[in-house]
């Protein structure tokens, strides 16, 4: 097992996580909870970057874990730990279509949000579709990282043009096979494989379109070369060219590589597909208040903190992987950024690939394409 | 026939002499000292193996225990294709352990035989390389493996020999697999092949034996509960491996506990990774107890 500082972050939350439980917590009283926040998130949010000072200005006593996708976490408040967390960052859909309507999370102030949605990017403003409830009264979340997450190409062999253009039939070409890697975000490779196959990942499917779906997944899993869920590795993989590309892959995790100053390495988003013609997807995080019986007074302020130019560029620019954020519309948190880190982020194309993209979504087949992806994966 | 009053009161006497002995029994030091010890280990270790097995009866993508206990999951286990994973992990497990002891066997017999001092240094330097984390060290493995990595690299600089990449591939998991489970051979097989008393072996040989017949009927049994106990540790170990086939293998065969971390994490099918986990512990379970009964393990200890 790999034990770097998140693992041991991650092991030491959820100890705690075990010993602040249900039954220790029930005899809490509130107010013993003014100086502690627990915070279930996707890497990033749990560095101490983004921790330490918020830690400092308020004195708490602050714990983030991260999980591995986003039922993941929400399982979590499902089976009983809503008295646990305070706040939760997952991906778009969840809040609104799941998380709310359940009554796993809480309503924010709108007043006192709203001022900060009128200066993010312009696909963000308010009414933003994925921050309020299905009547559209409440306001459920806050967004800040997002990216294009479809493939990657080392530009050196695949041009950006012709990567862009081809899209995910690069996949599909016989010529790639061996020469591309699968980074195994199991969720993500369903939607890619389904819009490989040309199916609309994100509707409910006919059994031609599942059995589409399950000859693209069998023919990437054969001709793939190496499957990992661990970036570093895949990047590796790609920069010393062992494979030409990878799928499953953007911002998120090109950017590190870019950083490092393997500008080679691009996430491309496809220029059409079968989305409505698009055939890119896009990931924008929500962040909301866990609706906990006894939750922290933090967690709004924590929501507060996260919106001022430092923290922002700390959410960005956190260890592991970086990100842009919907704020990067307002001057003083985008001249937080260096010219590295928005050639990182891939901020001159950033623009063009949302509206090439669609919103990730709730894949309402995606237990049934799960048994059939693993048995592909199984039997390649 | 015993009166039925006899009858009462020899049963009475009985159940007061077994309570007696009971509580002869528990009041022993050694039973009172161990106490703690026993309800930690079933609080620890036996509790969260009851929650696996409780799971592994409740119905597909459920997250609790309010349901009707059933075999469904055992059922798609057997209708899916997880008998590859299974036969995968068993296969590179049995491959691992046989080269392991062809390997450490003459390596064993010269640090507890011939090397003298010197074992003690190869010791330290086995051992050294465990402190450091096992992704760590497989990701050097990686670095020296990958292409333009440090060998193929230097091979195409130095000789101009391009030669093709060697990761992600099932030779790459079984040196993985090698590398990093020798240790768990080695020290095992050692301590084996020192209980094998000098002066016996002299005898056979003064008895005109010849070295292969030595080794056959001599040592091999005799250093027998330390190769087996070797190559126990090392086949559990590698059937429950996740690392080096993720790592240096690229996935390239998927072991079964790649599936059952798969459940646990993208699939969400709690119940579905607990069934595949028993099925695991029971097949491991039941090969460890088929081979302990086979070891006196206080003969091991050198306790007789």
């Amino acid at each position: 097992m790999k034990f770097n500082r998140r693992r041991f972050l991650k092991a030491s939350c959820a100890t705690a996580a075990a010993f602040t439980a249900p039954g220790f917590l029930a005899h809490t009283a509130h107010a013993a909870r003014e100086k502690e926040l627990n915070i279930l998130c996707w890497e990033g949010y749990n560095s101490d970057e983004v921790l330490d000072p918020f830690r400092k200005s308020t004195g708490a006593k602050v714990q983030a874990e991260s999980g591995t996708s986003d039922p993941d976490m929400i399982n979590k408040l499902r089976a009983g730990e809503i008295n646990v967390w305070d706040v939760i960052n997952v991906n778009q859909p969840w809040a609104r279509e799941q998380m709310y309507p359940e009554g796993l999370i809480k309503a924010l102030p709108r007043d006192k949000f709203e001022p900060y949605m009128e200066n993010m990017m312009e696909a963000f403003k308010p009414p933003y579709k994925w921050a309020l409830s299905h009547d559209g009264k409440d306001l459920i979340g806050m967004t800040q990282r997002f990216g294009p997450f479809n493939f990657v190409v080392n530009t050196d062999k695949i041009s950006r043009e012709t990567a862009e253009d081809e899209g995910f039939d690069l996949f599909n070409e016989a010529s790639n096979a061996g020469k591309f890697g699968i980074l195994t975000y199991d969720n993500w490779n369903i939607y890619h494989m389904c819009v490989g196959a040309g199916v609309d990942p994100f509707k409910k499917h006919t059994d031609a379109e599942i059995d589409a779906f399950e000859q693209t997944a069998r023919k990437w899993f054969k001709g793939a070369k190496l499957l990992t869920d661990d970036l570093v590795q895949m990047n590796l993989a790609l920069i010393n060219g062992e494979i030409d590309l990878y799928c499953t892959g953007g911002t998120y995790t090109a950017s590190p590589a870019r950083f490092d100053g393997a500008t080679n390495i691009r996430g491309i988003t496809p220029a059409r597909g079968p989305m409505d013609g698009k055939g890119g997807i896009v990931w924008v995080e929500v962040t909301s208040v866990v609706n906990n019986p006894q939750v922290s007074p933090l967690a709004e302020e924590f929501l507060h903190y996260v919106q001022q130019p430092e923290a922002c560029h700390a959410v960005a620019f956190s260890e592991g992987t970086y990100n842009p954020i919907t704020q990067m519309a307002d001057s003083k948190v985008f001249s937080q950024f260096t010219k590295e880190e928005l050639d990182a982020i891939q901020w001159d194309t950033l623009e063009e690939e949302l509206s090439r993209a669609v919103d990730y979504n709730i894949n309402p087949d995606y237990d049934r394409m799960d048994v059939i992806y693993n048995a592909a994966k199984r039997e390649a | 026939m015993a009166s039925p009053a006899a009858e009462l009161e020899s049963r009475a006497v009985e159940s007061s002499s077994r309570w007696a002995e009971f509580r002869a029994w528990i009041t022993q030091p050694g039973v009172l000292c161990s106490t703690p010890v026993l309800l930690l280990l079933l609080i620890g270790f036996l509790a969260p193996l009851l929650v696996v097995v409780g799971y592994s009866l409740m119905p597909p993508r459920t997250f609790d225990f309010g349901h009707v206990p059933t075999l469904e999951n055992f059922i798609s286990i057997v209708n899916e294709s997880y008998y590859r994973s299974f036969l995968w992990a068993f296969g590179l497990a049995c491959i691992t352990v046989v080269l392991l002891l062809i390997i450490c066997y003459p390596l064993a017999y010269g640090m507890a035989k011939l090397f003298g001092h010197w074992a003690h240094l190869l010791t330290l330097l086995l051992v050294i390389p465990l402190f450091v984390s096992e992704n760590i060290r497989l990701f050097g493995w990686v670095l020296f493996l990958i292409k333009r990595g440090v060998l193929l690299g230097a091979l195409e600089s130095w000789f101009g020999i391009g030669a093709d990449s060697m990761l992600y591939s099932v030779p790459a998991i079984v040196l993985g697999l090698v590398y990093v489970y020798l240790p768990f051979t080695l020290f095992p097989v050692m301590l084996g092949i020192s209980m094998v008393p000098r002066d016996v072996t002299e005898a056979a040989r003064d008895l005109g034996a010849s070295r292969w017949q030595v080794f056959r009927e001599i040592e091999l049994p005799l250093a027998m509960p330390g190769i087996l106990i070797g190559a126990m540790l090392t086949f559990v170990l590698s059937l429950g491996s996740l690392a080096e086939s993720k790592i240096l293998g690229g996935q390239a065969v998927i072991m079964i506990a790649d599936d059952i971390e798969t459940a646990f994490t993208f699939g969400q099918n709690w119940p579905l990774g607990s069934a595949l986990s028993v099925l695991l512990i029971l097949l491991v379970g039941s090969l460890v107890l088929y081979v302990l009964r086979r070891l006196d393990l206080d003969e091991i200890l050198g306790r007789r």
